[in-house]
């Protein structure tokens, strides 16, 4: 089989209201291909675009050149075979006539199922484990046993594309896996493509050649999963912080999701927080989940406060880890400081290596930028540099611009109020 | 579940049916044997007729002219509401469907009160009774299209609707209608069906749209097993959905109608029948169909025998009699399991 479905530019929709716009990818035969999305994405639309159940508005879907609309619901039937996410069946029918089902487009009218026919569903059955109750009536089998008996029912539509919607949500983490290397020794074996949705995403990491994710019925990203499942594509689709960490033994990607990012409306002050040794990495989440744009310096690489920036993509003037201050870095730090809208400095251990964040601040409050010191513990609790620190700390707090604070939450407070 | 010898149970239920309508034509006041009424049936048909001398006289007249067209119309009642309701039941993927579902009945039924109320001849009533029952289901049918589709869920309330206009209106001209010239009572009669004014002519024209109308039901049995997994993957297993809805509700609702024209309204046979079917071949259409309907021509002879054994009591209420109990046994045996 050499199977090549190619959608382009595809818009379509229910009634008036337009679901999904100018849709384009292609599947290949010997590829499993996800989609992922949120919900109202448009995932099944898609499906039930290609497969004839709601009209297309406008773009083309092809097989192999030919048009999928122009195809008899016959002929589109024997091509692609559908796993829906559930199946509702009222009457009685046995296992194995549900999966005969799936030989109702190589049926004519008033034909009778053939020794073929009753091949292919037996084998469509064992390979999902499920002849063992091939006589016994779908209600009674459990939500999972069902799934597995539509998996074969697609199985016996010997179609050259297997659609996936959301086929393995219900089932059990054995099954899931289960369904999906039946698929995949499939693709292998059979040359077929899959088209799967998933809400899984390590599923579809785990599984899928290519990957497209959806957002508000337009593609955000297509390709390779390293290439779509960035932590930047799950912010901006999904609104949350993961980690997209390759797992070590397949090399295979698995998504971590940290948390769901406060959706604030952005803000347009920056913050800039000269931090350090932990006593700005809760801030500057805080912040960024307040919709103020951060940034960060000078911190060593390595730094948990370091890890948090890195973590939540800011901007941020770094040095090697355990090293003093570089002049490079420290006038990264001030450029960074002099963009700001606002300067926080954290209470943070004074040292000599870090002394010229101390400076920093300074010169921040010297140039009259607004400066809140977050002052958890006292100055002399954390000063490591002995009078010449605390000489360059009086005069930092002597300034006017500068305000002290003695929590995070008066801080965020004292933000809110539109001090900035 | 009885499946591989589908064969032999269709075998079977044909000598059933066929040794009940003998039965039948032995029953009433004049007393006729079964040797009687099988050598008076066979004279009738030709080419037999030839090697079968039948007895003469008044058993003759009454066998062939009286019990017979009687028993002819049962059989094809019973087939007809028993296939319209399966048929019903599978495209409404619901077990409570019946074939009076869109309309059917409250529609003839408003058709025959206004014919009894204006006291139309007797061969027209049956015209006016069809008309109103089809332009009823036509309208139901217009308010259930959605976006050029059949929506089944519409469907469905606009039958209820339509439904309760009729009946609404039936009930309003047996209201108004005079005591003294027997309205209430036809209509009362209509209401609850019979067989009593069963004549060859009204066989005639029942039995060709009974056989083009099951015949069109079967062909499409296999869709409408498709259509079980729902209209989505029905139509992705390469179902014209549409179509079939159509072809089976059209076809159905004709059946019904024309039935009802000319026997009134006979309950339960259609809503009750599908699901002993069901019990013995199983859902599938192909062998559900032809079981439901030797089984309705079955069920409606034997309640027309008995409603002749009490004094011509119209058959409607021998059914539902009968037919309840049976519904609340499967009520008890499948409680829980909504699906049957």
């Amino acid at each position: 089989m050499v199977g090549y479905l190619e959608v382009k530019e595809l818009t379509t929709g229910y009634g008036e209201k337009e679901v999904l716009k100018n849709i384009s990818f292609d599947l290949k035969s010997g590829e499993m291909l996800g989609i992922i999305g949120p919900n109202g994405s448009g995932k099944s639309t898609l499906i039930k675009a290609i497969t004839g159940i709601i009209p297309i508005w406008s773009g083309e879907v092809n097989y192999d050149k030919k048009n999928i609309n122009e195809l008899h619901r016959r002929e589109r039937a024997r091509i692609i075979g559908v796993v829906p996410q559930d199946t509702f069946i009222n009457f009685p029918f046995t296992s194995w006539e549900v999966v005969m089902m799936g030989r109702n487009p190589y049926l004519g009218r008033f034909e009778n199922p053939k020794q073929k026919d009753d091949l292919a569903v037996k084998e469509a059955m064992k390979a999902t484990k499920t002849l063992r109750f091939k006589d016994r009536s779908v209600r009674e089998l459990s939500g999972g046993e069902l799934q597995r008996v539509v998996v074969a029912r697609a199985l016996a539509q010997e179609p050259e594309l297997i659609f996936l919607d959301e086929a393995t949500s219900h089932l059990d983490i054995g099954h899931k896996l289960e369904t999906m290397d039946l698929m995949k020794d499939r693709v292998k074996q059979r040359n077929i493509g899959v088209l799967s949705i998933h809400h899984n995403l390590n599923l579809a990491a785990r599984y899928c050649d290519n990957i497209v994710l959806l957002d508000e019925g337009k593609v955000h990203a297509k390709g390779s999963p390293k290439k779509v499942l960035t932590r930047a594509h799950l912010r901006a689709v999904y609104g949350i912080e993961a980690e997209v960490d390759e797992n070590p033994r397949d090399g295979s990607l698995y998504v971590t999701p940290i948390k769901r990012k406060v959706m604030t409306e952005d803000k347009e002050e920056v913050v800039h927080v000269i931090c350090g040794g932990g006593t700005g990495g809760t801030l500057l989440k805080e912040l960024v989940e307040h919709g103020y744009e951060v940034t960060t310096g000078v911190l060593n690489v390595m730094d948990s406060d370091q890890k948090m920036a890195e973590f939540l993509d800011l901007k941020c003037a770094t040095e090697a880890p355990f090293s003093s201050i570089s002049e490079q870095a420290k006038n990264e730090n001030l450029i960074l400081t002099e963009e700001a809208d606002l300067v926080v400095g954290t209470d943070f251990a004074v040292g000599p290596g870090n002394i010229d964040n101390l400076k920093a601040l300074l010169y921040a409050a010297g140039s009259g930028k607004d400066v809140l010191l977050l002052e958890r513990n006292e100055f002399r609790e954390r000063n490591h540099m002995g009078r010449k620190g605390k000489e360059i700390y009086d005069r930092l707090v002597s300034k006017t611009t500068v305000k002290t604070m003695a929590s995070m939450d008066d801080l965020l407070r004292y933000l809110s109020r539109g001090n900035i | 579940m009885i499946k591989k010898n589908t064969g032999w149970i269709i075998a079977g239920l044909t000598v059933l049916l066929l040794i009940t309508a003998i039965y039948s034509a032995t029953v009433g006041t004049a007393d006729i044997s079964f040797k009687e009424v099988i050598l008076i049936t066979l004279n009738e048909i030709p080419l037999i007729n030839r090697y079968v001398t039948a007895p003469e006289g008044s058993s003759r007249t009454i066998v062939v002219l009286i019990r017979l067209p009687r028993i002819a119309l049962g059989i094809i009642a019973g087939i007809s509401l028993s296939v319209s309701g399966t048929s019903m039941q599978g495209i409404f993927k619901n077990p409570m469907a019946s074939p009076f579902i869109l309309g059917v009945s409250a529609g003839g039924g408003l058709g025959a009160a206004v014919g009894f109320y204006f006291g139309v001849s007797f061969y027209y009533l049956p015209l006016l009774a069809f008309s109103t029952a089809v332009s009823t289901v036509f309208l139901v049918f217009a308010l259930g299209r959605v976006r050029k589709k059949t929506d089944i869920a519409t469907l469905l309330l606009a039958g209820l609707a339509m439904n309760f206009l009729m009946s609404g209106l039936t009930s309003y001209i047996r209201y108004m209608s005079p005591p003294e010239k027997m309205v209430q009572m036809q209509i009362l009669s209509f209401m609850l069906g019979n067989l009593n004014e069963a004549a060859w002519n009204q066989v005639h024209i029942t039995l060709p749209i009974m056989i083009v109308g099951v015949g069109l039901v079967f062909a499409y049995s296999r869709d409408l097993n498709v259509i079980q997994m729902g209209e989505g993957s029905a139509l992705q297993l390469g179902v014209d959905v549409e179509r079939t809805k159509f072809v089976q509700l059209v076809t159905s609702s004709l059946l019904a109608a024309t039935m009802v024209a000319f026997t009134g309204i006979i309950g339960f046979v259609g809503l009750m029948i599908p699901h002993g079917a069901r019990l013995i071949v199983g859902p599938e259409h192909k062998r559900l169909i032809p079981t439901a309907a030797l089984m309705g021509g079955i069920f409606l002879i034997l309640c027309d025998t008995i409603s002749r054994l009490m004094g011509e009591i119209p058959v409607g209420i021998i059914t539902v009699l009968l037919g309840s109990p049976f519904f609340i046994y499967l009520l008890i045996r499948n409680r829980g399991d909504t699906g049957w």
